[in-house]
C-alpha cells in the first residue's frame, strides 16, 4: 500500500425529499490508497450509495452535498458544480458499476457500440481503432469470441456476461478508481464468484483502487484490503479486514458478524438485532445504534461518540473503547463468557408421516410459441415436522415447484399428494378449503406481498374473514393482537397502513397473516433475502419459534445453501428444472457428490477473510456430462442421499464418497 | 465533530454503566411517516397551473351553483321588445343579449350548469362502468374472446354514427345524451382498466389472498381497486371535458339536447348562426367552453402524474 489517492472527509449529505429534509450521509470519512480494495460495508438505507454517489457528483437532483471535502490527488471535487467539471473525473478516474447491469445498458445499441463510443468521446480515437480497443477490453473482461459478440445486443448476454460488459466498459477509460455498488447482488452465487474474480485479476492488471458496497459481508471476506462499516449515514469503524472480521470494537459491527446465519448453531437462536435502522428524517442524537443495543450505556443516548484508536489501522466510533467505560466494558466480557452450545443432533423424519409428496412433477410454460419445461419430472417428499429446503439459481424452477403444491401454478404432468390425498387436479370446493386452510405461503419481497391500501389489521384478518374462524368481533381482535405480539409486533399498530413499516417488520406482518389460520405446511419462498442483514436473523429465529410452537412443517426455498444449512433437515439442489442432488443437511456439506452441488458449495462466500482469499473457484459445466448413450437417472447412493447422474459417474461418485 | 473537542474525562463516570433497554421502543426506529395520499396531493398542488386551474374551477363551479337563486333574470323568456334583442355587452347584460332579447350572461351559466351536470354523470357512469366490466374481464380469462369481440365491433364502427343513431331513436333529452356518451365510451374505458387490472392481478399480494382463499369479488373491491383510485380519479377528470365536447358536437349537428334547453352545445349552435353580425354571441358560450375543457385537461394531466409515487419528491 501506498500512497493515498482518494480523501473524502466529514461529508454531509443531505436530500429535500417530500417537503422534509433527510440527511443521508451524516458526516462520514474515508481514506484510499492507491492498488487497495475498501468494502463499506452497510444496511439499505445507511448512505452508503450516496455517499459514493458524491465522489463522481451523481447525486439525484435533490440531493446536495452540505458540507465536507472530497480530495482526489490533492485536488478538492466537492466545489465542482457544472457537468463538464465532472466529466473530467466520471468515467476518466473515477468509474461506477452498477447492480442492475440492463439498466446500465442501452437495449437498442449493440455493446460493441457502446463501449467503443465511450472509447472514442474520452480519447477522440477514430472508429477503427476504438472498435479494436473495444474488442480487446471484451477479451480481456473474460468474454469468449470478442468479435462476434462485439455485434450483439444486451439481451443475448446472461446476467453475468452483461456485468461483465459494464465492467469493460467502466475500465474503458483506465480510472484510478473503480467503485463497484453491489456490483453483484442481482446475479447468481456462482455468476457472483466468477466476477468477483474478474475484478480482482482487473484490479492487479491495470493497478486500480477498488471500493466496493456492499451488504454481503461474503463479499467483503473476499476481496477487501481494509472494511469501513455503515450505520446510519455514518462510519462507525473502519480497519483491515482481518481486523474487523475477527476482532470487531463496534457493537453493531459485532452484532452484524454474530447474526449471520452461517454462523448459528442449529437448534440455537441466531443472535439477532432488534428493531430496523432509525429513520434519518429525525435528528439522532448519540450513538445512533443506541436504542437497538441491549448493552448500551447511558451515554450513547446523550453524545456522539468520537473515534477511538484501536490499532494504527483500526479505529471505531463506540464509547465503549473509552477509558472511562473500562469497567463497563470487563462487565460484558465475562457475562458474554458463555460455552458453545453443541449443534442439536439432526432429526431423523424417515419414520413420520409424509405430509407433502411430489411424485414425476413437471411443469410445462408456453414462451410464445415454444414450450419449455421449468420443472422436470422432479419428486420428493417432506415429511411432518420437517424443513425442507430447494436450493438453486434463478430460472431453476424452485419457486415454480412451491407455487404448483400451493396450487397457485398448473402442474403438466405427475402427481402432488397432500395429507394422502392428490391436490394436483380439480378439488371440490370443500377439499379446495381444507387444503388452502391447511398450505401457506411467505414471500420473498415484503414490499410486494401486502396489500397497500389496507390497514395491517385487514391484510392480518383476511384468512380469518375467509375461513369463518371467529364467533365475534372481540374473538377476532383478540387473534389478530396474538398473532402481532408472537411476530414481535406490538397490538397497536393494527391501524396502520403497510407503508409505514420496515422491510422487516412488513415481512413479520406478511408471517403473522398465514399464521392466525394454523397452517401445518408453509412454503417460505427466499423469505429472508430481500431483508438486511441485521433484519435475517430475527426472521429466521421467528420461523423456527414458530415451527416449535405448531409443529409447521416448512419448505424452505433459497438460492444460497450457507443460509440454509441452519434450518433446513434435507436440501435438495436444483438445476435447470431438475433436483441433481438431495441429502440430509449435514450429509450434503460433508459429502457434496455432483459438480454442481460442488460449484455452489464453493461459491458461496463465507464471512471469513482467511477461507474467503484462498478459496478456488469452482466452476460448472453442464457440458461435462455425457449423456449421449448413457442416461442418466435418479439414483440413492447411500441410503437417504439421492443423485441424478448415469452408471458411469455413478460409479465415480460411490468411489469417491 | 463537536463532541471531539470535549475533554471526555470530564463525563461523569455515571454515564459509562448500562442504559435501560426497552425493546418496544426499538420497533419504533423503523417507521416512516409517508402517506401516499398526502404525498400525492402534495405534489398535486405544487404545481402553479393546478392551483390556478383548480381555483378558477371552484370559482366556477361554485357560481354556476348559486347563481339561479341569486339572479332574477330569465334565461328563457324571450322578451317582446326588439329593443331588447342583439344588444352588445353592457352593464346591465355582460354578455349582451341574444336574437330574441335572452341574457346571453344568465344562459351561459344556465348552460354550464347543465353541461357539466351532463357530463358528470357521464364520466361517474362511463368510468364505473369500465372499471367493473374491466375488472371483470382482467380477472376471469373466459370473459377475453366475447370482450374482444365487442371491442372491435364498437371501436371500428365510428362512434359518431351510433352516437346520433341512439340520439335519434330515443326522445332528445338529458338522459339520451347520457345514454349516447355512455354507450359509446365504455368499452375503451374498460379495455384500459383490464390492461391496468393484468398487471396488478399477479402480484405477490394477490397470489397471497388467492392462497387464503379470498372471494375473487374480495380481491377486486380490496386489492385490486383501491390501488387504482389514483387512476379513476385521472380518467374521470378527463372524461369530463369530452363530454362537454360531445355534446357540443351533438347539439351541433342538431340530434343533442332539445333546442330551448339551456346547455353550452346550444349556446355555441345558436351563436354561430348569428355569428358574422353579432359575434360576441358565439364567442362568450365558446371561452367558457374552453376554459372548462382546458382546465379539467389539466387537472387530470397533473393529477396523472402526482399519483406516480416516482414523482413524489
Amino acid at each position: 500500500m501506498s500512497g493515498k489517492i482518494f480523501e473524502a472527509k466529514d461529508v454531509i449529505i443531505k436530500f429535500n425529499l417530500r417537503g422534509q429534509i433527510l440527511t443521508a450521509v451524516r458526516g462520514a470519512s474515508i481514506d484510499l490508497y492507491e492498488g487497495e480494495t475498501l468494502a463499506i460495508v452497510g444496511e439499505s438505507g445507511c448512505g452508503k450509495s450516496v455517499f459514493t454517489k458524491s465522489f463522481i457528483g451523481m447525486l439525484d437532483k435533490n440531493g446536495r452535498v452540505e458540507s465536507g471535502s472530497i480530495k482526489m490527488n490533492g485536488t478538492e471535487l466537492s466545489g465542482y458544480k457544472t457537468e463538464e467539471e465532472w466529466l473530467t473525473v466520471r468515467g476518466k478516474k473515477i468509474a461506477m458499476v452498477f447492480q442492475d447491469p440492463m439498466t446500465s445498458l442501452n437495449p437498442v445499441k449493440t455493446v460493441g457500440e457502446q463501449i467503443r463510443e465511450v472509447i472514442s468521446w474520452h480519447f477522440g480515437t477514430d472508429k477503427e481503432q476504438a472498435k479494436k480497443e473495444a474488442i480487446e477490453l471484451l477479451r480481456q473482461v473474460g468474454i469468449h469470441d470478442p468479435e462476434k459478440r462485439y455485434g450483439q445486443y444486451p439481451h443475448q448476454f446472461s446476467g453475468g456476461m452483461r456485468q461483465r460488459v459494464v465492467i469493460a466498459t467502466a475500465i474503458a477509460c483506465r480510472p484510478e478508481i473503480l467503485i463497484c455498488d453491489e456490483p453483484t447482488t442481482a446475479l447468481d452465487v456462482t455468476v457472483q464468484a466468477q466476477i468477483l474474480d474478474l475484478i480482482k485479476n482487473l484490479q492487479k492488471d491495470l493497478n486500480m483502487s477498488v471500493i466496493y458496497i456492499t451488504h454481503d459481508l461474503g463479499v467483503v471476506a473476499n476481496v477487501a484490503d481494509r472494511v469501513a462499516v455503515m450505520y446510519a449515514g455514518q462510519i462507525v469503524e473502519y480497519g483491515l479486514a482481518n481486523e474487523i472480521f475477527k476482532d470487531a470494537k463496534h457493537p453493531y459491527t459485532k452484532a452484524l458478524l454474530l447474526s449471520l446465519p452461517q454462523l448459528g448453531i442449529k437448534g440455537q437462536d441466531l443472535h439477532s438485532i432488534k428493531g430496523s435502522p432509525p429513520n434519518l428524517y429525525k435528528e439522532i442524537k448519540g450513538d445512533a445504534f443506541a436504542p437497538r443495543n441491549p448493552d448500551a450505556m447511558k451515554i450513547d443516548y446523550m453524545y456522539e461518540p468520537p473515534f477511538f484508536k484501536v490499532s494504527d489501522t483500526h479505529y471505531a466510533k463506540t464509547w465503549l473503547l473509552s477509558e472511562k467505560a473500562a469497567e463497563y466494558r470487563r462487565e460484558l466480557e465475562t457475562s458474554t463468557d458463555d460455552e458453545k452450545a453443541e449443534p442439536a443432533a439432526a432429526m431423523d423424519f424417515s419414520n413420520a408421516k409424509k405430509l407433502v409428496s411430489v411424485k414425476n412433477l413437471t411443469v410445462n410454460f408456453k414462451l410464445g410459441r415454444e414450450e419449455f419445461s421449468a420443472v422436470k419430472d422432479v419428486s420428493f417428499d417432506i415429511h411432518e415436522g420437517e424443513t425442507f429446503s430447494l436450493v438453486g439459481e434463478s430460472g431453476s424452477g424452485k419457486t415454480t415447484v412451491g407455487r404448483a403444491i400451493l396450487k397457485m401454478c398448473h402442474s403438466s404432468a405427475g402427481e402432488i399428494f397432500f395429507d394422502g390425498e392428490q391436490v394436483n387436479r380439480k378439488l371440490s370446493r370443500d377439499h379446495l378449503r381444507r387444503f388452502r386452510k391447511s398450505a401457506q405461503m411467505i414471500f420473498q419481497d415484503p414490499m410486494a406481498s401486502l396489500n397497500e391500501r389496507a390497514k395491517v389489521e385487514y391484510i392480518i384478518s383476511e384468512g380469518l374473514y375467509n375461513f369463518h374462524m371467529f364467533s365475534g368481533e372481540n374473538e377476532r381482535r383478540d387473534i389478530v393482537a396474538n398473532a402481532m405480539r408472537s411476530v414481535g409486533l406490538l397490538p397497536e399498530y393494527v391501524t396502520r397502513f403497510p407503508h409505514e413499516f420496515s422491510g422487516g417488520q412488513r415481512q413479520r406482518i406478511g408471517i403473522a397473516r398465514t399464521l392466525v389460520v394454523e397452517p401445518k405446511f408453509i412454503v417460505a419462498d427466499e423469505p429472508i433475502s430481500a431483508l438486511d442483514v441485521s433484519i435475517r436473523a430475527q426472521v429466521i429465529n421467528l420461523l423456527n419459534k414458530l415451527k416449535r410452537e405448531n409443529a409447521f412443517t416448512y419448505l424452505f426455498i433459497a438460492h444460497d445453501l450457507s443460509v440454509v444449512r441452519f434450518i433446513s433437515d434435507r436440501i435438495a439442489v436444483m438445476y435447470k428444472g431438475r433436483i441433481v442432488e438431495l441429502a440430509e443437511t449435514e450429509e450434503l456439506f460433508a459429502h457434496p457428490l455432483h459438480p454442481y452441488t460442488k460449484a455452489l458449495l464453493a461459491a458461496a462466500p463465507v464471512p471469513d477473510p482467511d477461507i474467503e482469499r484462498h478459496k478456488k473457484l469452482v466452476v460448472y459445466d453442464p457440458q461435462q456430462h455425457d449423456y449421449s448413450q448413457d442416461k442418466p437417472f435418479w439414483a440413492e447412493v447411500v441410503p437417504g442421499h439421492f443423485i441424478w447422474g448415469n452408471e458411469n459417474e455413478l460409479e465415480v461418485y460411490r468411489k469417491n464418497y | 465533530m463537536k463532541e471531539l473537542t470535549m475533554n471526555i474525562n470530564s463525563l461523569p463516570d455515571e454515564l459509562f454503566t448500562r442504559a435501560e433497554f426497552i425493546e418496544e421502543k426499538v420497533e419504533d426506529t423503523g417507521f416512516s411517516n409517508y402517506s401516499y395520499w398526502r404525498s400525492t396531493i402534495r405534489t398535486f398542488f405544487k404545481s402553479p397551473a393546478v392551483k390556478v386551474a383548480v381555483t378558477l374551477m371552484v370559482l366556477l363551479v361554485t357560481y354556476t351553483i348559486i347563481y339561479p337563486t341569486i339572479t332574477d333574470l330569465d334565461p328563457y323568456t324571450p322578451s317582446l321588445s326588439p329593443s331588447q334583442w342583439n344588444l352588445s355587452p353592457s352593464a346591465e347584460h355582460p354578455f349582451g343579449t341574444d336574437g330574441v332579447g335572452r341574457d346571453i350572461w344568465a344562459r351561459v351559466w344556465f348552460g354550464t350548469r347543465t353541461s357539466l351536470i351532463l357530463s358528470v354523470a357521464v364520466a361517474v357512469f362511463e368510468v364505473g362502468l369500465g372499471v367493473i366490466i374491466g375488472a371483470l374481464w382482467g380477472f376471469y380469462r373466459k370473459l377475453d374472446n366475447i370482450m374482444f369481440a365487442i371491442y372491435n365491433t364498437l371501436t371500428n364502427v365510428p362512434s359518431t354514427i351510433y352516437l346520433v343513431l341512439i340520439a335519434y331513436i330515443m326522445k332528445p333529452s338529458i338522459i339520451t345524451i347520457i345514454i349516447a356518451l355512455v354507450a359509446t365510451g365504455w368499452i375503451s374505458e374498460a379495455r384500459w382498466f383490464r390492461t391496468r387490472i393484468l398487471a396488478q392481478r399477479e402480484a405477490d399480494y394477490n397470489i397471497a389472498s388467492v392462497a387464503l382463499m379470498t372471494p375473487t369479488r374480495r380481491i377486486i373491491s380490496r386489492n385490486v381497486i383501491p390501488h387504482l383510485v389514483s387512476l379513476i380519479i385521472m380518467d374521470a377528470a378527463l372524461t369530463i371535458p369530452y363530454s362537454i365536447g360531445s355534446e357540443v358536437f351533438l347539439s351541433y349537428i342538431g340530434v343533442g339536447l332539445p333546442a330551448d334547453l339551456c346547455t353550452l352545445g346550444n349556446l355555441v349552435n345558436q351563436g354561430r348562426s348569428a355569428f358574422l353580425v353579432y359575434p360576441f354571441q358565439m364567442i362568450f358560450p365558446t371561452l367558457i367552453l374552453c376554459f372548462i375543457t382546458v382546465s379539467f385537461y389539466i387537472i387530470g394531466n397533473k393529477f396523472a402524474d402526482a399519483s406516480d409515487p416516482k414523482n413524489h419528491l
